[in-house]
């Protein structure tokens, strides 16, 4: 089975300025995303993710370079029927309600009508914005945004989701919201694709991920391969005495292995926040 | 090669709307006499553009007509006339602003000339009748257009009959504008006898005369009173005549 | 093609519920409204072209000014809204063309002028009734001809006018495929306006003989690339009869109308099918 995304030379220029100065935004790109699987795409701010993304979605052309889509053509309608995206900082139409927005993007992608109700029903429950579904976007939070925007990227059941920043500005209740919605599609057998610079949340919900620099891919693999230091090993020990301590490094250097610290765990912020926090006010 | 394809389709709808449109222009152009007239040119800087490019042209008229009336106060000779043809152009089947444009120019315009030009006693007398002529000959084109594009001619046909007969002193185009204007089917009652009159002491009294009782007998005896002292002035005109009473209108009832 | 023309549709109707909703639109429809019932108003300051004809003229007026600022404003804000606000974005990485989006927010702002122009069109209508009835109580005791307004004359030229804003909308469209900025949209997308009101000199000027091929050559091309707006305005004629139209020359107007609608749709698709969004 061919790739959910396979990207092949991808250079992308901009001219900018009357003079036309060439701007090189994703330079000799190469990369295969694998389906059903996570797919993280990280890099700082101006390395060229979210132009990658929009050469694959068609929205911007590639200066040279080839880019399938779930073994189609790029932009092609056939391909782009079967995915679903979220922008960065997403805005829609302010006058209409959560529903009627899902319902719009599900008419756009093809959703039957026969189908509607029901597609509509199921992407607002994944998004868990039911409740607040008939209320305006205009009166939604930054956190509902993202929901909604998720919601809509999903409602009629694409193979793959490209998802662009899409826990930019949101807290961490919602943040992680996102998160389990994510692992909610792959476990339905959904191919996503997540552009962040949020490392932790990439970390816990990638599968593998390509790390791009100035327009250049510099790293790609699985999340475990690219994070493990097999060199090193960490040893976590309740009730540790000054004693203890004492026999346990003289014990391992007798086997050739040298204690080079210790200190105390610590749980991510993050955790604390969620630990102390039960819920976001938007639900 | 099929990038520049795809403008093919643009360009072949654009020929065929152009060429569409040039035919359907041909057919509503006369429909739309208010664009295109060279009186507008020298006024379009003066707001007047908005009416040129649709709607309003009425209001628009009725501001130029009204500023043409400043100007005519300050005697203003060459911003009156433009302002007037302007709000002419601008509301073509108005019979309201050829009538007075035509006045100011024929009747007004030359008095202002002959003052501009040193007044009544300096001007040589030649050179007055030239300017009263040129500027009744003007007034009367512009009669002539206007009867073209207004609803109502008649006080036009009037207006000119007045300028040919008091300022030309031209009596066959003063008879031919009264006897136009009494024929018309809005033609007034004192158009005929006007035209009778100027007929009779042009010299023409047997025409007069039968033309006036041809038209007393279809258009005058069998309305309102029957227009007695019309019928006083065709005997008058039997009696010069020396018409013998056989042949004379016959005497009617109410006659005193 | 029954899809292409459901999503048309749906970008239609979100179009005009945006543009509808916005306070732009119903100022100037009030604008509008409230030009018209003034004409009542103003029939003391008519110099004799007929109180029917200067109530129209109110009428045409405000369907003619405000319609041209809405047409051009409002299409160019309901194009950069989506392309500013990056709904756009969302939009066409559905299954959506780019023609399809061009298309759909023509007949969206296309649908709002409808609204617009057939509002001032039923209200002068009715001011226009209402004043022809007491005219002609009055002509009945003076013995006066009465004057009169022709209704269907009316419901033509309203018919004419959203065409001509039509025109008007695929020719805004088009330049806003191009134009980076609102302003700029606004902009020379006015000036398309003034220039297409005042194509009939070009075409006029086609029309009579000249001798340079060269000079020629340039009137015909400009004839061809602009359209000609001022066919539209048969307001006295239609509606009035101050003229007679031909019979067909209405259709051959609104024939060659939709014509540069499709014309200037197709350049606009061409145009936005580059664009980087």
């Amino acid at each position: 089975m061919s790739s959910a995304i396979s990207v092949r030379r991808l250079t992308k220029d901009f001219h900018v300025g009357l003079r036309g100065v060439k701007l090189r935004a994703v330079d000799d790109l190469s990369l295969e995303v694998p389906r059903g699987q996570v797919y993280g795409l990280l890099g700082p701010n101006g390395c060229g993710k979210s132009t990658t993304l929009k050469v694959v979605l068609g929205l911007v052309s590639a200066t040279s370079g080839e880019v399938s889509l779930l073994g189609e053509p790029y932009a092609s309608p056939g391909a782009r029927r079967r995915i679903g995206f979220l922008p960065e900082a997403p805005y829609f139409h302010k006058f209409l309600s959560g529903r009627e927005l899902v319902r719009y993007c599900a008419r756009l992608s093809g959703v039957v009508p026969s189908d509607l109700g029901s597609a509509v029903e199921k992407a607002l429950a994944l998004a868990s914005m039911t409740t607040a579904a008939d209320r305006p976007v205009g009166t939604y939070s930054k956190g509902m945004l993202q929901r909604i925007g998720f919601a809509q990227a999903v409602v009629h059941d694409p193979e793959l989701v490209i998802l662009d920043e899409p826990t930019a500005g949101v807290d961490p209740i919602g943040s992680a919201a996102i998160g389990d919605m994510i692992r909610a599609m792959r476990d339905k057998g959904k191919t996503i694709v997540l552009c962040s610079h949020l490392l932790g949340q990439v970390e816990q919900v990638c599968d593998r991920v390509a790390i791009m620099d100035r327009g250049k891919l510099v790293l790609e693999g699985r999340v475990e391969d690219v994070l493990a230091r097999r060199d090193r090993h960490v040893l976590t020990v309740e009730a540790l005495t000054p004693a203890a301590r004492a026999a346990a490094e003289a014990a391992l250097q007798s086997h050739g292995a040298v204690l080079t610290s210790v200190t105390h765990p610590r749980r991510s912020l993050e955790d604390l926040f969620r630990e102390l926090v039960t819920g976001s006010r938007d639900a | 090669m099929r990038r520049h394809l795809r403008w093919i389709a643009p360009a072949v709808l654009l020929l065929a709307a152009g060429t569409c449109a040039e035919i359907s222009w041909r057919a509503v152009r006369p429909a739309i006499p208010e664009i295109g007239r060279k009186e507008l040119e020298p006024t379009l800087g003066q707001g007047v553009l908005l009416g040129v490019l649709g709607g309003l042209r009425t209001v628009i008229a009725d501001l130029t007509w009204i500023r043409s009336y400043v100007l005519w106060e300050r005697k203003d000779r060459p911003g009156c006339e433009t302002l007037m043809r302007a709000a002419c152009a601008l509301d073509p089947h108005s019979r309201y602003f050829w009538e007075n444009s035509a006045y100011a120019i024929g009747f007004d315009m030359a008095h202002w000339d002959i003052r501009r030009r040193g007044g009544y006693d300096k001007v040589p007398a030649e050179t007055q009748r030239r300017l009263f002529h040129a500027y009744a000959r003007k007034g009367i084109a512009l009669l002539e257009d206007g009867m073209g594009h207004a609803k109502v001619t008649t006080p036009l046909l009037l207006t000119a009959a007045q300028l040919a007969e008091l300022k030309l002193q031209d009596h066959p185009l003063a008879i031919a504008y009264y006897r136009r204007a009494a024929e018309a089917p809005d033609g007034p009652w004192f158009a005929a006898r006007i035209c009778a009159q100027v007929m009779w002491e042009a010299g023409r009294q047997e025409e007069a005369y039968r033309w006036f009782r041809d038209y007393w007998t279809e258009r005058m005896r069998g309305r309102e009173d029957g227009f007695p002292d019309d019928l006083q002035r065709l005997r008058t005109m039997e009696e010069a005549l020396r018409i013998t009473p056989g042949r004379r209108i016959e005497r009617q009832a109410w006659e005193r | 093609m029954n899809a292409s023309f459901r999503r048309i549709d749906w970008i239609a109707r979100i179009t005009f519920l945006e543009a509808v909703r916005q306070r732009f639109f119903a100022f100037l429809l009030v604008l509008g409204v409230a030009m018209v019932l003034s004409s009542v108003s103003f029939r003391v300051f008519d110099f004799g072209h007929g109180e029917l004809k200067f109530i129209a003229d109110f009428g045409f007026g405000g369907m003619f000014f405000f319609g041209s600022v809405l047409a051009v404003v409002m299409t160019a804000q309901l194009f950069f809204s989506e392309i500013d606000n990056k709904t756009a974005l969302t939009l066409l990485a559905k299954p959506l063309s780019r023609w399809e989006f061009l298309f759909g927010k023509f007949a969206g702002a296309w649908a709002m002028l409808g609204v617009f122009v057939f509002v001032l069109a039923g209200l002068l209508g009715l001011v226009l009734w209402s004043r022809e009835t007491e005219l002609l109580a009055l002509a009945e005791q003076t013995g006066r001809i009465p004057a009169t307004f022709s209704l269907s004359g009316l419901a033509w030229y309203a018919l004419l006018q959203w065409l001509r804003l039509g025109v008007v909308i695929a020719v805004v469209l088009s330049i806003s495929a191009l134009a980076r900025t609102f302003l700029f949209a606004v902009v020379v997308g006015s000036l398309a306006v003034v220039a297409g009101q005042l194509q009939w000199i070009a075409q006029d000027a086609v029309l009579k003989p000249t001798d340079s091929p060269l000079y020629e050559a340039f009137l015909w091309l400009t004839t061809r690339l602009l359209p000609n707006l001022q066919q539209f305005n048969l307001g006295d004629a239609l509606v009035l009869g101050s003229a007679g139209v031909p019979a067909g020359a209405t259709g051959e107007v609104v024939l060659s109308g939709l014509l540069y609608v499709a014309a200037y749709l197709a350049l606009g698709a061409v145009v936005f099918r580059r664009r980087e969004i």
